[in-house]
């Protein structure tokens, strides 16, 4: 019996250090139940740079964000339009970031409305796993408009020093001063393949493609039609302008009949040349495909934007046995007219073109100053790869525009 | 051979041979196909646009604004400015009718105009920033790897290819020689890139016909 | 006035939508909005246009009974059957299973994928005349064309070496030339967009 109450005692014993000598998972660190720190120096203020309806606000970190037991896990935005009032869960951000933009929209009947010039107060909440704590009201803040984007000053310094090349260089032509350029091959089939058409007693067709009267590659094809209609009314060859859309048709019309003025011929011009087909992309190729199949025009220009139907159109007008002169800024078409058409207008020939024709001084000015525009992305281009193969990003970051 | 039931399916593969006998040569058959497509093509875009477009954007918002004004007032109205500035539109859509009446057809110009000046002042912004400023930063790249060398180089030739005032002589002519070589691996590029593509086209047409219509193949 | 007030119009709306780029503000949003909606509208109303010159030209073919005025009229038959079966029965006619769908269904769809599918053919006797090299340029447009041509064949060993290859060429010479295409492209439209704004090129506007 002695020694079963000796074991007994060993035993508790035993049990005793078990207990003590164990896992935290009975003794509890106080600093486990307290919340993490709170954020400190709120600060609202309008979002820069925007329409009105944005504010930001910005923190220091929790000193529990990253460090500490209690680590931060997110942060929450709340806002109130009153510092007693009811404040609303306006967003969060991940523990470490110390800034949030709280967009609203600009429709008053938008569940999401922001309204300007009104003011707003904010507080921020840093959370970690159920625990939290809130920070000091901010100051109040509105939002309000901005006159100027500063983030877009680089863009302003393009468009005035684009400006300046161009308007020097028209400036110097309109004295007299006579700028050379160099030949295209394209600009100068011109001239012969409508002498063709007129050889031949067959018209001419002229293609703009799929583009609209809101795209400049369709309106820079108007200034070279122009051109070419003068030249057709002087040699008095008709030309056919199937169209794909309702607004070109009009630009069109006024365009050739213009031309058809100029050159002393009006009695000429006959509108119903230049009229409507369909506005849908294979129905209008159809159409176009059956007038060079069965008008066998001599000459096909195709000038313009064109998509997938531009191979359709060269290669019918090839079997048909048209001289076929080519131009459009779509990169992916110029293949099939490379290969399809006798000439074509490379991107930005497509542009040049109407001063290639018309010769005009203040025409061969502007493109001078393109020139000129040309000359110093390439010196930007070169000084900033040499910068940034040393590490330095000034080049970069002075063509960094913000949206 | 299970050939479709569906008279619709029937005539979309008759129109299809239809089309496919143009390779041979331009024949009544073709003819009738393609007047039939400008025709229902034409009608198809003026119908959709009518109805998802005109009566929602113009008659439906000078609609909202003729209910404000008399449901709730002139101020009420005047104050609903989203919804009566489209009145200008369907003025300078009106004036581009006009056209169709030789004495006054010059006030089209108007519309014409505005279409014009609109677009030219939006592509001068849009294509200085997207195709100017943005290709120049991306293209701004250290010279230290074969690739980026090569990138800024054929960047830098391909420029000096669309020179206008400078004749393609000597050095220069080399580079822009240089240039249009690189362009010319584009444009390689682009033609094989898009073979594969037209080649299933045809053959989602031959499961068309061969498939869907006379149930030749499964 | 026939001139100079279109041309002012041009110059007003064309420095309106370039000054507007720089002001955030949301009245100035809200103008450059409508601008865009306004041209949709007019869009709209030129479409009346566009049908009537579609019906004048087929209509005069038919009565002066020029060679395949036939075919005028089936495009004519075609149209106005489209009009009165997308009229009639109102905003019914965009959903599926009307007349008006049937038609789009049955007849435009397979003949425009046919259209399309011609490509097929097209590009074959385009890339038979393209690739001839006979010039230095020519072979180098071969060569690329075919590496990327080639780049989901399975080549057995040298499947590697041309995969490697064309990723090569899309990535390094084809981005270059692309970013050279680009902006030339970007100066050249931004010139064109200056010299109708400044009324230097003015063709478009017609003459009395």
């Amino acid at each position: 019996m002695v020694l079963d109450r000796g074991f007994s005692y060993l035993l508790l014993l035993a049990f005793f250090f078990l207990i003590l000598f164990s896992t935290n998972s009975f003794a509890q660190d106080p600093s486990d139940t307290l919340a993490p720190e709170s954020v400190t120096n709120v600060d609202a203020f309008d979002t820069p740079n925007d329409n009105g309806h944005s504010i930001t606000v910005s923190w220091e970190l929790s000193s529990d964000d990253g460090a500490g037991k209690n680590n931060v896990v997110v942060y929450e935005v709340y806002r109130s339009d009153s510092p007693e009032g009811k404040f609303e869960k306006r967003g969060m951000v991940p523990a470490g970031e110390n800034t949030f933009e709280d967009q609203g929209a600009k429709e008053k009947d938008n569940a999401n409305y922001l309204p300007s010039h009104k003011n707003f107060y904010y507080r921020v909440r840093a959370k970690s796993d159920g625990l939290f704590s809130d920070s000091e009201i901010s100051l109040p803040a509105y939002a309000y408009g901005q006159w100027y984007h500063t983030g877009k000053t680089p863009v302003l310094v393009a468009v005035i020093l684009f400006s300046v090349f161009a308007i020097t260089f028209i400036t110097l032509a309109r004295k007299g001063k006579l700028f050379y350029i160099r030949p295209l091959a394209g600009i100068e089939a011109v001239d012969d393949a409508i002498g063709r058409a007129t050889e031949m007693g067959k018209p001419i067709l002229y293609i703009f493609g799929l583009g609209t009267a809101d795209m400049i590659a369709t309106i820079a094809s108007f200034t070279i039609l122009s051109r070419v209609a003068k030249k057709t009314a002087e040699y008095q060859t008709p030309i056919l302008i199937p169209c794909y859309d309702s607004v070109v048709m009009a630009v069109a019309q006024e365009t050739v009949r213009a031309a058809y003025l100029e050159a002393g011929r009006p009695d000429m011009y006959k509108e119903e040349n230049i009229f409507f087909l369909t506005s849908m992309q294979f129905a209008y190729v159809a159409g176009v495909n059956g007038i060079m199949l069965r008008e066998k025009p001599a000459t096909n220009f195709y000038l313009g934007k064109f998509y997938a139907e531009s191979l359709i159109l060269a290669e019918t007008g090839s079997i048909a046995g048209s001289i076929q002169i080519s131009g459009t800024d779509e990169i992916a078409q110029i293949p099939f007219f490379v290969a399809a058409t006798d000439y074509t207008l490379i991107g930005e020939e497509l542009y040049a073109a109407s001063a290639y024709l018309g010769r005009e001084p203040v025409l061969l000015g502007t493109l001078k100053g393109q020139d000129w525009g040309k000359a110093v992305v390439i010196f930007s281009l070169i000084l900033g790869a040499l910068a940034a193969s040393f590490g330095f990003q000034f080049f970069i970051n002075l063509f960094r525009i913000q949206l | 051979m299970h050939p479709s039931p569906d008279i619709g399916i029937w005539i979309g593969g008759l129109l299809t041979l239809g089309i496919f006998s143009f390779l041979y040569g331009d024949n009544p058959y073709y003819k009738f196909c393609e007047a039939l497509f400008v025709g229902v093509s034409a009608g198809h875009w003026f119908i959709t646009l009518f109805w998802t477009v005109f009566i929602p954007k113009l008659l439906g918002n000078i609609g909202i604004a003729i209910h404000t004004f008399r449901t709730e007032g002139f101020a009420a109205g005047m104050s609903d400015y989203m919804h009566w500035s489209y009145i200008f539109g369907g003025i300078l859509g009106f004036l581009m009718i006009l056209r169709l009446f030789p004495k006054i057809g010059w006030i089209s110009r108007w519309s014409l105009a505005f279409v014009v000046g609109t677009t030219a002042g939006y592509y001068f912004i849009n294509y200085l920033v997207s195709n100017g400023l943005m290709q120049i930063q991306k293209t701004i790249l250290p010279l230290t790897s074969v690739g980026n060398i090569i990138l800024v180089v054929g960047t830098f030739c391909g420029l000096i290819y669309f020179f206008f005032s400078k004749e393609h002589k000597g050095a220069f002519g080399g580079l822009a020689r240089v240039g249009i070589w690189f362009l010319m691996i584009t444009f390689g590029a682009s033609f094989g890139y898009t073979v594969m593509s037209r080649m299933s086209l045809l053959i989602g047409r031959m499961d068309y016909i061969f498939g869907i219509w006379l149930g030749m193949i499964r | 006035m026939r001139r100079s007030v279109p041309l002012l119009i041009v110059s007003i709306t064309g420095f309106f939508m370039l000054i507007q780029y720089f002001i955030p503000l949301e009245e100035s949003e809200w103008l450059y909005e409508r601008i865009l909606d306004w041209i949709i509208v007019i869009g709209c109303f030129a479409m009346l246009l566009g049908l009537w010159s579609l019906t004048y030209v087929s209509v005069n073919k038919v009565k002066r009974k020029v060679p395949g005025w036939g075919y005028n009229l089936v495009a004519l038959s075609g149209l106005f059957f489209m009009l009165i079966v997308g009229f009639v029965p109102g905003q019914e006619s965009l959903v599926r299973g009307s007349a008006f769908m049937h038609l789009f269904e049955y007849v435009y769809i397979p003949i425009q994928a046919s259209m399309f599918s011609l490509l097929a053919f097209y590009i074959a006797s385009a890339a038979y005349r393209a690739f001839r090299a006979r010039t230095v340029l020519a072979t180098i447009l071969l060569v690329s064309a075919v590496v990327i041509m080639l780049r989901l064949v399975p080549l057995g060993p040298l499947s590697g070496i041309n995969q490697w290859l064309a990723n090569f060429i899309l990535t390094v010479p084809n981005m270059a030339a692309k970013r050279a295409f680009w902006i030339g492209v970007g100066l050249g439209a931004t010139a064109t967009a200056l010299k109708i704004m400044l009324g230097i090129e003015r063709t478009y506007m017609g003459r009395d």
